[in-house]
């Protein structure tokens, strides 16, 4: 287990958005994470990436308990997340954007250069290595978080619906993008939306409605599974 | 992963990278020094020499100031307070206790980092226009303290410097020879900038400034370097007020710890082109000559004429180049040679 999340809750106000959720991430897995909108998903990602402490429950990484971590420190221990609503830096270029992620693994300004350009091949960024970020395509963007991200060197990657908006040739590429970042040993927690997506690239899937999850297994089980489908997937995806 | 490690270059090999990534800020910083040392040589007249220091002063001083202002994006409105610790501290020192002013220089520059330190280190934990408040009252406060502390400071009377040349003083009977020490400390500055806008502090900076929650989910402490340009900037700024003071001779709270002063830093680097290592500077190469001869052609006619000239050119400036003038420069030179810009600079709504 890479990580383990234990009884989870995290109440706004009165409003619970997390209601004791319990799960683990084998290492080197990719494990899908859905719901309906509104269901907790990226507040679970807030509580796990440290940009909110968990009102209840535990997160222990990597053997380490982590939950009282920010997320400065947990990216340095390697878990990393990337934000549903893209944030570029966007009046630095794209190489720029990458290279403040591969700063935190060495402060050499030639070789943070290198390894940004590695990883922007990687993702099919290099044809847009020196315009600003803020001009960049909503896919591209959304490619550029990813790398960003990976060039912190991540054992766990967050993502945050980096396949909505795409089209379904960007969406190819992209699914081909998180093959081989699992390819380089780096475990993937992901949410998205789009059903076909998701359920190919995924081990397991967990679902998550109104703060509690409500499934948890292959994409084949989760699919047929009653609950899923009253909450999230409706009649239409059996039939389909 | 593997994460090989290379060792630390050597000072000779940072001045060689330093080189190849910013060549022509280099070139332009050299011809600089050269017209400056050649004009301290060949001009006679008193008037245009205070101009020339003055625009390297207030060049220097602003650049110290574009470092947490621009660089990190932080607004800071009350640098008179780092401005005031310095030029009162080595003048103290120097009149009470005869420390030459080049040994109160860095304690003064120290006393100021640890002021910037209180007022960072709780402001910068919170989000928000807190920092930019608690500069300006800082300053405020430290005037009022200055006047208060009679004894020490003779309060609003002010402090003169006593003219007795000699290089340990930092005191020189040629005006040419400020000329040189500001010219060194602009130099300084300069290449300061240029060493952060390369280096992984200034990425991280650039990062924060842009958007804090992505520089952190990347692993930016970001209170942390915020910390850090605030510290460095003070330092810098707090060797202005000495320079001030050995030029000078005379200081005084309402006008050492004045809110004009904040704010003339702040816009000088604003109009050359906030957080780009040339902005400052440009900025105050532009404001310094405009704002003294305009003093003194206008300032003996219709009173206040002078400042509605400068004050109306201020406002051309920024309407005609609203990102800086450095910036503008170097998009139009970008669109007319087809040159690519390495770092594109960013403009006053850079902070959503």
């Amino acid at each position: 287990m890479i990580l383990q999340a234990e009884n989870l809750t995290k109440a706004f106000g009165g409003l619970a958005a997390l209601k004791e959720v319990s799960f683990g991430i084998e290492e080197g897995e990719i494990l899908g994470l859905i719901g309906p909108n509104g269901a907790g998903k990226t507040t679970l990602f807030n509580v796990i990436s440290g940009f909110f402490r968990p009102d209840q429950g535990r997160v222990v990484f990597a053997g380490e308990p982590v939950s009282h971590l920010k997320a400065p420190s947990l990216c340095r221990s390697g878990l990393v997340r990337t934000f549903q609503v893209v944030k570029p830096f966007g009046n630095l270029t794209a190489l720029q954007n990458v290279m403040v992620g591969s700063f935190l693994r060495t402060a050499d300004p030639g070789l943070a250069r290198e390894r940004a350009q590695e990883v922007m091949e990687l993702v099919g960024l290099s044809g847009c290595r020196d315009k600003a970020a803020k001009s960049l395509t909503i896919s591209d963007r959304k490619r550029l978080e990813v790398a960003r991200a990976l060039a912190t060197r991540p054992r766990l990657l967050l993502l945050d619906e980096v396949m909505a908006g795409l089209n379904p040739t960007e969406l190819v590429q992209m699914l081909e993008i998180l093959k081989r970042i699992r390819e380089r040993g780096v475990t993937l927690l992901v949410i998205e939306h789009i059903m076909a997506a998701i359920m190919t690239i995924s081990e397991r899937i967990l679902v998550l409605h109104h703060g509690e999850k409500i499934a948890q297994g292959a994409p084949k089980e989760v699919a047929g599974d009653k609950r899923v489908i009253d909450a999230y997937l409706g009649e239409e995806y059996l039939l389909a | 992963m593997s994460s090989p490690t290379r060792s630390r270059g050597t000072l000779l090999s940072a001045w060689l990278r330093l080189r190849s990534i910013s060549g022509r800020s280099l070139y332009v910083l050299a011809g600089l020094a050269v017209a400056a040392v050649v004009l301290a040589l060949v001009v006679k007249d008193k008037f245009y020499l205070h101009v020339l220091i003055m625009m390297m002063f207030y060049a220097a001083a602003s650049s110290a100031w574009n470092i947490v202002g621009g660089f990190a994006g932080q607004l800071s409105l009350g640098h008179a307070a780092f401005f005031g610790i310095g030029a009162y501290t080595s003048t103290l020192l120097f009149i009470d206790l005869g420390v030459s002013p080049w040994i109160g220089m860095l304690i003064g520059g120290a006393l100021a980092t640890l002021v910037a330190g209180a007022i960072g280190y709780p402001s910068f934990r919170l989000r928000g226009p807190f920092f930019t408040l608690v500069t300006i009252a800082f300053a405020e406060v430290l005037r009022i303290l200055t006047l208060y502390a009679h004894d020490l400071t003779k309060g609003s009377i002010g402090i003169s410097v006593p003219f007795r040349p000699a290089l340990g003083n930092f005191i020189f009977r040629q005006i040419s020879a400020y000329v040189y020490v500001a010219l060194a400390f602009l130099v300084i500055m300069v290449l300061l900038s240029l060493w952060i806008e390369y280096s992984r502090l200034g990425y991280y900076l650039a990062a924060l400034r842009e958007d804090e929650d992505a520089a952190q989910a990347l692993g930016v402490d970001t209170a942390r370097y915020k910390l850090v340009a605030v510290l460095v900037s003070a330092f810098f700024t707090a060797l202005a007020g000495t320079f001030y003071a050995q030029y000078i001779f005379y200081i005084e709270p309402f006008a050492i710890f004045s809110l004009d002063f904040s704010v003339l830093l702040a816009m000088m680097a604003i109009i050359g082109g906030l957080g780009t290592v040339w902005g400052p500077v440009a900025g105050a190469f532009l404001v310094v000559p405009l704002q003294e001869t305009l003093q003194a052609k206008l300032g003996g006619e219709l009173q206040g004429l002078h400042l509605v000239v400068y004050g109306t050119v201020l406002i051309v400036v920024v309407i005609l180049l609203p990102q800086g003038i450095v910036p503008s420069l170097a998009g139009w030179g970008k669109r007319a040679f087809g040159q690519r810009e390495a770092r594109p600079a960013p403009s006053l709504k850079g902070n959503p």
